[in-house]
């Protein structure tokens, strides 16, 4: 007698890790429920297409957007066009012991409709630092193993870029680069030059393809830079436009939306889990589903808060605390610091199209004879362009003359961002806040986590090495900024259920099964064990397709 | 590099698209919008202001890309109390303070009266918002150190916001984009990226 609720597998979270969870599973043959906390949003049409001026606001938001949305309107994503995309703030409040950023859509595809697509490998020095360095636990995964499963992952998403021989970026299966433009080529090569070969400037690497997968149903970036919105072109990688088709083309895939899960259902005598309760946020109603594994992608925090609800009649602090780690570890990349410069001439050359990237500059600090007085270290993210209408124009107040100087484009400025690691600390963590609860009446988390000193001496070389790097590239009207960072303000949250080689101080094996509970896998960022300083959507990725792989197999072999 | 400028291009990295910084850095913070009302009058003459400082030359001016219906759209559900307050009162203060300035009311004056009395207010404006940022100094940097998000200063000078809102009202119009800035029938769709475009002065920044 078929049953409804009975699946093979159940993914939690359908942004890029479940996405790739309910391909992998899928394809794989097993019957996938993939569960989405918020509503449906389709591919193609639910993305905005009006233009500027059609918008009420022209891209700003109104006082009421910012009295319901506080947390958004911390940061530049608070923009006409993609309100709707942001989780409900006053449904789904959170606490802050310490100042935390936390940048949530609850919509089917999850953040992989708004990510910035930056899609950069880990090298052997990454995955060593903290045994290298003693901080933390070890990693029990090494570059040459997660080396083919990036193979795997780059391949399908599609990630454009080029190929430099950097030995801490190692190169991927590349589509073919976007360009830089005519000044950021010149000052790579004079930093080239100026640090003999040390530092680099390439094009940013990422996940909107330069050539069409037609197999995927996907054409070719346009360069409209309007990712944010949705892509109707699918151009670049979200679940939307590359791992939902293919999941359900096996005709193997359930996708059930309004879908807030409230536990993992736990059997203390198997010690396994055996399914989900989740509650149907249109209806209120509770349900329970089964399946003989369970993967969470609900996204960092998501998955350790659902972890942290579970199973609490066997552990007080939920599945998979058994190490006391769970929760713990959070990390983040700390960015809101750089420098911009002015670049004379080029007043000649202009651009057109609208780039979805701009430039990289990998790390250097820390690598090979460099040595500084912090761990670890950073990366940069800018671009060079010329200046538009919003401009200052000294001397022409109004009028005519300032009209003719607006109208045209203003010169060159280059400027870039650090993304700085942030090392684990065990105690930057999230709890459970009971005292408060959120519209369906589960316990809220409670945040607090911060920058430390080795992150604090860091960003003053983030700002001065950028400075030092205008400079020598003939950038003049140089400034700094250093605006702080709350953790989460980078939307690279990681680390809440860290993997290891020993139960007993991580929550993860090297295969992303709660040492608790091996049917339940996590492989959003909560299984990170260090940051490294390279946007980690592409890791996730990685380790996502290798745990379905390691599930399947263990399942085959009867052990899960 | 302005910060606003750093702002959108790092939005625009990571995907977003920030349009007319300076108003975002300025505007949205208030719980309640306290209903400001603008009579027809109110809005031709924020017409005429904006006429005044973007006029029509051989392209359209601000009257055509309609500021005054912006401005009022955004004052009254994206400025603070604080900041509807003072864009309020200056508005209502304007044919007066014209008249002081130049003999005439800004509705009477002629384009170059108006002209010079735009350009004393923008003076009385720069130094009114320098005063405040010295002022403020101490307070911003402790909201910094704290990371307190809600944090917000007092509003700027009244011509400050015009200035803005008039900027902001004509180049992310349809006439704006369309026939003041550079437009093809491409430009929402370009297809390619090109990195070293020729680029001669007088040619126009791409509208969007």
């Amino acid at each position: 007698m078929p049953d409804n609720n009975t699946f093979d597998a159940i993914v939690v979270g359908s942004g890029i890790s479940g996405g790739w969870a309910a391909k992998e599973l899928c394809e794989k043959g097993l019957k996938v429920l993939l569960l989405e906390r918020g509503g449906p949003h389709e591919h193609i049409k639910d993305y905005n297409t009006k233009n500027i001026w059609e918008f009420p606001h022209r891209g700003k938001t109104t006082s009421e957007q910012k009295k319901n949305y506080p947390v958004i309107h911390r940061g530049w994503a608070a923009q006409e066009q993609v309100m709707d995309a942001w989780a409900n703030e006053q449904d789904a409040p959170y606490t802050e012991v310490k100042p935390f950023t936390w940048w949530r859509s609850y919509r089917f595809g999850g953040r992989s409709i708004l990510w910035g697509r930056q899609s950069y490998r880990w090298s052997p020095m990454d995955f060593e630092a903290n045994a290298k360095d003693g901080i933390a636990i070890p990693w029990p995964v090494d570059y040459n193993e997660i080396a083919p499963w990036y193979d795997y992952v780059e391949r399908f998403a599609g990630i454009s870029g080029s190929k430099e021989g950097i030995p801490n970026l190692p190169d991927g299966q590349f589509l073919p680069p976007i360009d830089l433009n005519i000044v950021e080529k010149d000052v790579a090569a004079r930093i080239k030059e100026k640090y003999k070969g040390a530092r680099h400037l390439i094009i940013g690497r990422t996940a909107n393809i330069t050539e069409p997968k037609p197999e995927q149903g996907r054409t070719n970036c346009q360069y409209r830079n309007r990712c944010w919105e949705g892509c109707p072109f699918g151009a670049y990688f979200s679940t939307q436009s590359a791992t939902y088709p293919a999941a359900l083309k096996t005709g193997n895939l359930t996708v059930r939306p309004y879908s807030l899960v409230t536990q993992v259902l736990y059997d203390k005598d198997k010690k396994k889990a055996t399914g989900v309760e989740l509650l149907d946020t249109e209806t209120n109603k509770t349900y329970t589903f089964n399946s003989k594994i369970v993967f969470l992608c609900a996204s960092t925090l998501n998955s350790a808060w659902i972890l942290m609800r579970s199973a609490n009649s066997v552990w007080a602090d939920g599945l998979g605390s058994s190490s006391g780690e769970l929760g713990h570890n959070i990390m983040d990349h700390h960015y809101n610091l750089g420098a911009t410069g002015s670049i004379d001439g080029y007043e000649d050359k202009y651009y057109y199209g609208r780039r979805p990237t701009g430039f990289y500059i990998p790390r250097f600090a820390n690598v090979g004879t460099d040595k500084r007085d912090y761990l670890r270290g950073f990366g940069y993210q800018g671009a060079a362009s010329r200046t538009g209408w919003s401009r200052e124009v000294a001397e022409l107040n109004i009028g005519k003359d300032l009209k003719d100087a607006i109208v045209e484009p203003g010169g060159w400025q280059m400027g870039a961002t650090g993304f700085g690691e942030i090392l684990p600390y065990h105690d930057n963590k999230i709890t459970l806040d009971k005292m408060k609860k959120d519209k369906w009446g589960l316990p809220v988390l409670s945040m607090d986590a911060e920058l430390k000193e080795n992150e604090y001496k860091m960003r003053k070389d983030i700002v001065e090495e950028m400075k030092a790097m205008l400079e020598a590239s003939g950038a003049k009207n140089i400034n700094t900024w250093d605006d702080g960072h709350a953790i989460g303000h980078g939307i690279h949250e990681m680390g809440s259920a860290r993997m290891g080689g020993d139960a007993k101080n991580s929550v993860l094996n090297k295969y992303n099964q709660v040492w608790d509970a091996p049917n339940v896998f996590v492989t959003d960022g909560s299984f990170m064990v260090s940051s490294a300083c390279q946007n980690p959507s592409l890791t996730y990725m990685a380790f996502t397709a290798r745990a379905v792989d390691h599930a399947v197999a263990e399942l085959k072999k009867q052990n899960l | 590099m302005e910060r606003r400028e750093l702002l959108k291009m790092i939005a625009v990295l990571t995907g977003g698209v920030v349009i007319g910084g300076e108003v975002f850095l300025s505007g949205c913070v208030s719980k309640t919008a306290d209903a400001t009302t603008f009579s027809p009058d109110n809005i031709a003459l924020l017409n005429e202001v904006g006429e005044t400082i973007i006029p029509a030359t051989d392209t359209p001016g601000a009257k055509a890309c309609d500021v005054g219906t912006f401005m009022k759209t955004i004052v009254t559900d994206c400025y603070t109390t604080d900041q509807q307050k003072v864009f309020a009162a200056g508005l209502a203060g304007l044919n007066d303070a014209c008249k002081k300035a130049t003999g005439k009311t800004f509705t009477d004056a002629s384009a170059e009266q108006r002209k010079t009395f735009l350009i004393g207010l923008e003076k009385e404006a720069k130094e009114f918002n320098k005063q405040k940022d010295d002022r403020e100094k101490d307070e911003r940097e402790k909201a910094k150190k704290e990371m307190d998000p809600d944090y917000v200063g007092g509003p700027a000078h009244y011509y400050t916001m015009l200035k803005q809102l008039t900027l902001m009202g004509v180049f992310t119009s349809e006439v704006g984009c369309k026939k003041i800035l550079r437009w093809d029938d491409k430009l929402p769709v370009p297809g390619h990226y090109d990195g070293a475009l020729p680029y001669k002065k007088g040619d126009k920044a791409w509208a969007i």
